[in-house]
């Protein structure tokens, strides 16, 4: 049936949700458990782009939308746009966060050692085909444990490249203490460019891991300015820490997954310091959003990698909205733009029907020049 | 009196969806907007259960101003079945309890994608536009921090460029929805992808019209009674659509906005855009009478603001080449 104009249009609409449901295994208590427990990753990207952290709910969101992740994005940050803002998290120093994972690239070994820490990055890539074989028996092998358990807490790489004069000294929280309200908050303020830093960090955090590593990459590959050398990578939990309302004492409500990236790249100028952090751990997104912090502060580079560019178009729930929104009706649209086109081909060819095609192949050119988009 | 019925009763979402903060933001954005005619106005736009780019800016504003009381109707490309606007409908129901009608003459909110309808709107209405590009200097700055600095010093010449390139090489305007209108005489606006046959029911209009860009973060507004005009040269007068020769298939109506429709045989049908209007006009035709408001154009395809539109001959429109 037509999707527009047609009487029912309503009841069309529920049904076709109905068969997108039907088409997918049930949405259950176990199919989230199992979810969280086996996609961590995949859990942890999504609470990131949704900036909303509870492994729960992004696994019901990622099941309830069978795995359709904008979708589960969408889920996600419009239940989160509906909460209210009950407290503000105290300000959480990196140097204080439970690392499991911390290298650096930058120098052979670091103050506090290179922590290797649980990753993918050295296993050889072999589809584990015995999985489905009907006799297999899965292989609990765990990690050794270290005779003495790792330090709890590391200094930060950038902090001894300040110490050398090699980076700016910065601002610390003596000088300026930091109070939550005070943030600006991207969810609550509508985004201008140029932004406050507090915007495009929390625009990145929440930005399209894909369209992050695609402009991150763009810049790599010598569109932009930037050779990012990853000066420390960390994959850590971090308590947070609320006041509580009535009596003022600081306490936890609970531990969450995250990770930072600070990436650093010289010029003619020094060392030049790029830094992205998010809920979760996503390692790949973050190395491109710290080198595109960098390269958002480079003033004549690429235009693709300007802050306007890259904040406005990794967003992805308005990109994937706006992209998915061209499947809706836009015949009044279409209908304005063939007006003026028939116009113009009757003005410079006649009402010659004969020469139709060889018409709008000359009409062509004309077209693809005018800049001025009909656009919707 | 009970303490149960002292409490907010629980519920999963506040009254109209939007958390008591966020309506009185966009309230206030609206004002200002209102204040500043054609001035885009950024506000914190809020993520809502419906896909951005599907409606979102218009549904905050219906969303924030929209009580028990109001009577709701939300088209798509003029009609009221359009899924989409089914969708948002059922919605905006949902979250508000509001009425919902197709009769533009009953609705005292209208949400729009893209089309005026074809009857007049009256005084206290309020005609909601869904608009994906907020920027009328997008096609010449697609840089924002400089739109907005082109916006303050009212710095147009760029635009008025585009269309004289337009007519150098084309023998016309060749923009064909979103056709861009110059605000109280201060700001260049864009109407949103609304046909250029609705552009001039913007002008001097009875009923407030509210723009709002959901996934561009921007809202703006042109308040009753204020001057609208489509960019245009003296001497070259911006046209509407030529539908003089449409006859409308079910209704035999002629001279209001029509869709094409293609036909099997290589030739084309057409039909009214505006679906309750068309509804309208074919009870009438079978002897049920119902109220029919005046419309933006006449029988003869005259606007209702004698002068407002001056329409070139064909004869005159053939440049000299």
């Amino acid at each position: 049936m037509a999707y527009v104009a047609t009487k029912g249009g309503e009841e069309a609409i529920q049904e076709s949700e109905r068969l997108y449901h039907q088409l997918k295994g049930d949405v259950t208590r176990e199919a989230v458990d199992i979810i969280i427990e086996t996609m961590p990753y995949l859990v942890d990207r999504v609470m990131g782009e949704a900036s909303l952290y509870s492994e729960e709910l992004a696994a019901l969101a990622i099941a309830q939308s069978g795995g359709e992740l904008y979708e589960a994005i969408l889920l996600l940050r419009a239940y989160r746009s509906t909460q209210p803002r009950l407290a503000y998290a105290q300000p959480l120093k990196l140097e204080d966060t439970l690392i499991v994972r911390r290298i650096s690239a930058s120098f052979k070994d670091i103050p506090g050692g290179q922590i290797l820490g649980p990753s993918l990055d050295y296993s050889h890539r072999l589809l584990n085909l015995a999985v489905l074989e009907d006799d297999y028996e899965p292989d609990f092998n765990e990690a050794k444990r270290a005779e003495t358990p790792a330090a709890r807490n590391y200094p930060m790489v950038a902090d001894w490249l300040r110490q050398q004069g090699m980076l700016p000294t910065v601002t610390t929280e003596a000088d300026m203490p930091i109070e939550g309200a005070d943030i600006p908050d991207v969810t609550r303020d509508a985004l201008a460019v140029p932004a406050p830093r507090a915007h495009r960090l929390q625009s990145l955090a929440r930005a399209d891991t894909g369209g992050v590593l695609a402009l991150g990459y763009a810049s790599m590959r010598g569109y932009g300015f930037v050779h990012p050398t990853v000066n420390e990578l960390r994959l850590s939990y971090a308590d947070v820490k609320v006041k509580h309302p009535v009596t003022g004492a600081l306490f936890s409500p609970g531990r969450v997954r995250t990770s930072q990236a600070e990436v650093v790249t010289n010029d003619k100028t020094g060392y030049k310091i790029g830094f992205a952090a998010t809920f979760g751990w996503n390692e790949v997104k973050l190395i491109a959003a710290a080198t595109l912090d960098i390269e958002m502060s480079n003033v004549g580079g690429h235009e693709a990698l300007s802050e306007d560019f890259v904040l406005y178009h990794t967003e992805p729930l308005e990109s994937s909205g706006f992209c998915i929104h061209f499947k809706l009706p836009h015949y009044v649209t279409f209908g304005s733009s063939t007006d003026n086109v028939r116009k113009v081909i009757s003005t410079f060819y006649g009402d010659d029907a004969a020469g139709k095609e060889s018409i709008i192949e000359a009409t062509a050119t004309p077209m693809d020049d005018l800049k001025e988009a009909t656009t919707t | 009196m009970t303490l149960h019925n002292l409490v907010h009763q629980k519920s999963g979402y506040s009254y109209g969806f939007l958390d008591p903060f966020a309506k009185r933001e966009l309230r206030r954005r609206m004002l200002k907007g209102i204040a500043i005619p054609g001035c885009q106005i950024p506000y914190a736009s809020r993520e809502l259960p419906i896909a951005r780019g599907w409606g979102t800016g218009g549904l905050q504003v219906t969303l924030s101003l929209a009580g028990p009381n109001d009577i709701i109707k939300v088209i798509d490309q003029g009609a009221d079945d359009s899924v989409n606007a089914a969708n948002l409908r059922r919605f905006i129901k949902r979250m508000t309890g509001a009425a919902t009608t197709t009769d533009t003459t009953q609705a005292t909110l209208l949400q729009s994608r893209h089309r005026f309808p074809e009857e007049r709107l009256h005084e206290g209405q309020a005609l909601i536009l869904q608009v994906p590009d907020p920027e009328p200097l997008r096609a010449v700055e697609s840089d924002m921090a400089k739109s907005r600095i082109l916006h303050a010093d009212a710095d147009y010449g760029q635009m008025w460029l585009v269309l004289y390139e337009q007519l150098v090489q084309f023998g016309r305007y060749m923009q064909g929805a979103s056709y861009p209108v110059m605000v109280h005489d201060r700001y260049i606006m864009s109407p949103s992808p609304i046909p250029r046959w609705d552009t001039p029911m913007l002008h001097q209009s009875a009923h407030l019209t509210l723009l709002s860009a959901g996934r561009e973060k921007r809202l703006y507004a042109v308040p009753p009674y204020t001057n609208v005009f489509p960019l245009e040269f003296s001497d070259m007068p911006f046209e509407v659509e030529d539908q003089r020769t449409w006859v409308s298939h079910s209704t035999g109506v002629r001279n209001k906005f029509m869709t094409e429709i293609p036909q099997d045989d290589g030739a084309s049908s057409y039909e009214l855009s505006d679906t309750s209007y068309l509804e309208k006009i074919v009870n009438q035709q079978h002897g049920h009478p119902n109220t029919i408001a005046p419309t933006y154009y006449d029988e003869d395809g005259q606007f209702y603001h004698a002068g407002y539109l001056k329409r070139r001959d064909d004869a005159e429109s053939t440049p000299d080449q």
